[in-house]
């Protein structure tokens, strides 16, 4: 009983996803669902905001995760993205050809926004599946590709895990940056990366860039069954409708990025150290985002399952994602809300070379920061 | 009920030279987890295959790698047997030669 509790805990995106897909089916305002949905879990996350517990374990330490139900689960979510992309293609090709008789512009907008929300989710599957087992790396690189982002499971693995808290890693936000900079940084940062690297491997193999396999053309290809449905199903309304959803699901994806990691320091060569995350780990973030708020672990022990996490007692903002990620929506709540746990870190995490750092960043930075600090 | 999903896992054997000493690996468990949870002091970093601290020289045996070596490991290495422990499981049972810290550059 515990065993399947502890599991089917982890459902909550799958089964949401599920009836997003429905909702955008039905037509008519369910379309809507996706949005009322998310909004649903935004409440309970910040009513559960002081609930905290760690990852359930066994008397004898081991945990009741069980992988294959967990990787099963994982993998099925490439299709479920995959039949999320249909329906909302199926709606708006409605839409193209018989206009506002068949559907409502708002509702049509509905699933727009319902799919794409639910769409940038595939990043804690795509995150979790970079991690473990060739086959996975695979699939995460397919559940991203569904989100024109293919590049962020090598960029996640090579350059994240590696470089984490440092310059050299665009998805680490420095202190000062706005979450909306940071989707654009982040994510630019992250595709040169992988750029980088298949330009470096061409190179020592004496190979030319356009090679079969270069894998960051191969997983921008792997986005154009989405562009080529999403044409066939609305010629530009398509277009706009598939950048919307890109738009805001890597918002979503870099939005994660920012929350993790923003404003923390490490030294060039030091090892990376729980103190160089963020835990967000109230019990609905913890079971929606299947762990993945558990950073502090993560980064310490990156081969580890998202079941096997545990609080590690790092920093920790002390709310849920969707309660954070409001505050980053409006920047400086956000630069208020987090000064107070970026002193908490100087004072009681920080080396001293990394307190020189962060004093270095705020003598250099802009006054319009500098007043808001 | 979940039981159903699991099974039973069979261990295979990685000899570590030059200190010749055996290890057990459970199936789907990687080189660098089971020499750490046994005590060992493996050299390593990120543990997600991106440093290149844990390489090692597999002298046989077969392993089947979780991520592209190609990245971190050159051709040459590559072509003389070197693996990423962190991102090695087991195919069969092997023998390897771990790169002690004092040999990296
Ligand atoms: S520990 Fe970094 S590559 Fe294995």
């Amino acid at each position: 009983m515990r065993t399947f509790a502890v599991n089917a805990r982890y459902l909550i995106v799958p089964i949401m996803s599920l009836l997003t897909i429905g909702g955008i089916l039905l037509g008519g305002s369910y379309t809507w669902l996706g949005v009322a949905l998310f909004g649903v879990c935004t409440v309970i996350d910040i009513g559960t905001r002081n609930i905290h517990r760690r990852a359930d374990f066994a008397s004898d330490g081991t945990s009741y995760g069980v992988k294959r139900f967990q990787y099963g689960v994982m993998y099925m979510m490439l299709p479920v993205f995959i039949a999320l992309q249909l329906a909302l293609a199926w709606q708006i090709r409605k839409y193209s050809v018989s206009a506002s008789e068949a559907v409502a512009l708002s509702n049509l907008f509905g699933a727009i926004l319902s799919a794409a929300l639910w769409a940038g989710l595939g990043i804690i599957y795509g995150h979790e599946l970079s991690h473990n087992r060739r086959e996975g790396f695979f699939v995460s690189r397919l559940i991203m590709a569904l989100s024109g982002a293919s590049h962020f499971t090598y960029a996640h693995v090579y350059n994240h895990h590696l470089d984490l808290g440092h310059e050299n890693d665009p998805a680490t936000a420095p202190r000062g940056r706005n979450v909306y900079a940071h989707a654009w940084h982040s994510h630019m940062g992250q595709s040169h990366y992988s750029f980088d690297m298949e330009s470096g491997k061409a190179k020592r193999r004496q190979k030319s860039f356009m090679n079969f396999d270069n894998r960051w053309i191969i997983g921008y290809l792997f986005s154009l069954p989405t562009l080529v449905l999403f044409i066939w199903a609305g010629g530009l309304w398509g277009v706009a409708a598939i950048l919307i959803i890109w738009g805001i699901s890597n918002f979503l994806l870099e939005a994660l990025n920012f929350m993790g990691h923003y404003g923390l320091i490490r030294e060039e060569g030091k090892p990376v150290e729980h103190r160089h995350s963020w835990d967000n780990d109230n019990i609905f973030t913890s079971w929606f985002f299947i762990e993945i708020g558990r950073q502090c672990d993560h980064h310490v022990r990156g081969e580890t399952y998202f079941w096997e996490l545990d609080d590690v007692k790092g920093p920790n903002y002390g709310v849920g994602y969707f309660e954070l990620f409001l505050y980053t929506l409006i920047p400086p709540l956000f630069r208020k809300f987090v000064q107070v746990h970026l002193d908490h870190w100087d004072q009681n995490y920080a080396t001293e070379a990394e307190k020189k750092i962060a004093k270095e960043i705020y003598l250099n930075a802009n006054p319009k920061i500098q007043s808001a600090l | 009920m979940l039981n159903v999903f699991k099974k039973v896992v069979p261990t295979q054997i990685a000899k570590l030279e030059p200190f010749g000493v055996e290890i057990a690996i459970e199936k789907g468990e990687r080189l660098l987890s089971a020499a750490l949870r046994q005590g060992l002091d493996w050299p390593h970093r990120c543990k997600v295959g991106s440093c290149g601290t844990c390489k090692a020289v597999l002298i046989s045996g077969e392993i089947k790698s979780q991520l592209d070596f190609a990245y971190v490991l050159t051709d040459k290495e590559i072509d003389e047997g070197y693996i990423l422990a962190c991102q090695s499981m087991l195919k069969s049972d092997i023998s390897v030669r771990v790169v002690q810290r004092k040999e990296m550059k």
